[in-house]
């Protein structure tokens, strides 16, 4: 799935909201496992360089969140409003 | 007054990746130090603090604390002056005499703590400034131990103390005390001991950094907050002998029962056998205007660095965020 061009439809002003939520949902997660490394250490790049409220960082952090919180991420969606990026990742699973 | 440090405690139970995900969020909002604890049973404390060393700009960091026991003094100098290329200046060692349940599990006997800590302290700073190691020590001996590289800078020696005689000493050779308590009574017993053993080495106490490595909870519901805190409580209480608890007028008989209920698992009546005066004397949870007043309270009796240790929070990037928002702009 290209979450870079998914991120896109995510207008400006939520891209701070829906960094914070999908990063709590990353951080307290129980499935550690599912997350792949290389990803891991870019969004640790991204955060690091104060980039993780950017498209960029959003759409690290939501490959991040779908592999280990898909429910939890598709709600937090639905509740920001973010229906065309949902159905758009449904699509794609 | 000068303006109190603030430090944090990470305990790597968790993947690499959440710890260095903290240790940045920490970072950017105004820590100091970053500490993370040594224990076999969990992530390996040097490649968690490369992690953290790579993610990082700003923040110190260290072990909070090694032992001299688990790993000869040698390969835990080779460790940090190695960190210390990866971010060169702002590495720490921190050293502690170990917790003797944790070594027996290995089969390490634990004899002699302060001459282990001293001698391998001793060994630490001839190997990180490019001497040669040759002694006969009364724990470690070496015949010739050198490293074929120097870091750059000297690096810091905090002693993690408890007992009189081991603040005392970690006032004498340390650049830092870690002391392992929360209450003002335990704390204010604690630097006067450190800042005896510092003037006995004719250092000014600005040589010393002391610092309160505390259990802490912070969560604008105050009762959020104390339920944190309650298992961390729990397990220090059940370490603690009976003199320990009868100075915070715990009652010894609840201990027991609180012991009890964790050696067969029945964490429920455990967790609810723990009292406010356990709370009270082992861990700094409230509001973030609760643990500011404890904070201060701290601070006024001379410490110079407060760690904010396991649990932190409920949610630990909300209590961070919390910490760096409402309570460390309230000592800078």
């Amino acid at each position: 799935m290209d979450y870079p061009k998914l991120v896109e439809s995510v207008p400006a002003e939520k891209l701070g909201p829906l960094s914070d939520q999908l990063l709590n949902y990353i951080l307290t997660t129980k499935n550690e496992g599912k997350m792949p490394t290389t990803l891991a250490n870019s969004m640790l790049s991204k955060m690091q360089h104060g980039e993780i409220k950017s498209a960029a960082g959003v759409a690290i952090l939501l490959e991040a969140a779908v592999a280990l919180e898909p429910e939890k991420t598709m709600a937090a969606l639905g509740e920001m409003q973010l229906a065309q990026l949902a159905n758009a990742l449904k699509g794609g699973m | 007054m000068a303006p109190l440090k603030f430090g944090i405690e990470f305990v790597p139970k968790e993947p690499y990746w959440k710890l260095a995900a903290y240790a940045i969020q920490a970072e950017n909002v105004g820590f100091d130090n970053l500490w993370v604890t040594d224990h076999f049973g969990n992530r390996n404390v040097y490649v968690t603090l490369a992690a953290a060393a790579i993610y990082t700009n700003k923040i110190t960091f260290g072990t909070g604390v090694t032992n001299p026991w688990m790993v000869n003094p040698v390969i835990t100098a080779q460790a940090i002056a190695t960190l210390n290329e990866l971010a060169p200046g702002r590495v720490v060692l921190g050293m502690g005499a170990g917790d003797k349940t944790t070594l027996e599990a290995v089969g390490i006997e634990m004899g002699k703590p302060l001459a282990a800590v001293k001698e391998a302290i001793e060994m630490f700073r001839k190997l990180t400034a490019g001497e040669k190691v040759a002694f006969q020590g009364e724990v470690f001996k070496a015949a010739g131990a050198k490293f074929n590289f120097k870091p750059a800078n000297k690096i810091p020696v905090y002693v993690g103390a408890q007992g009189p005689k081991m603040l005392e000493m970690a006032g004498k050779i340390g650049d830092g005390v870690l002391i392992n308590a929360s209450h003002p009574s335990d704390i204010e017993f604690a630097v006067k001991a450190a800042n005896e053993g510092a003037k006995q080495a004719g250092k000014q106490p600005s040589d010393l950094d002391i610092t309160a490595y505390t259990s802490f909870s912070v969560n604008e519901d105050p009762k959020k907050a104390v339920k944190a805190a309650t298992p961390v409580v729990a397990f220090i209480v059940a370490g603690s002998p009976a003199p320990v608890l009868e100075k915070h007028k715990i009652d010894v008989s609840k201990a027991d029962e609180l012991r009890a209920a964790l050696k067969v698992g029945d964490f429920p009546k455990a967790l609810a056998a723990v009292t406010p005066e356990m709370l009270e004397a082992f861990s700094i949870s409230g509001t973030p205007d609760m643990c500011i007043e404890k904070i201060a309270t701290l601070q006024k009796i001379g410490i110079s660095q407060f760690v904010v240790g396991s649990p932190i929070g409920t949610n630990v990037k909300n209590a961070i965020d919390l910490i760096g928002s409402k309570i460390i702009p309230h000592f800078k």
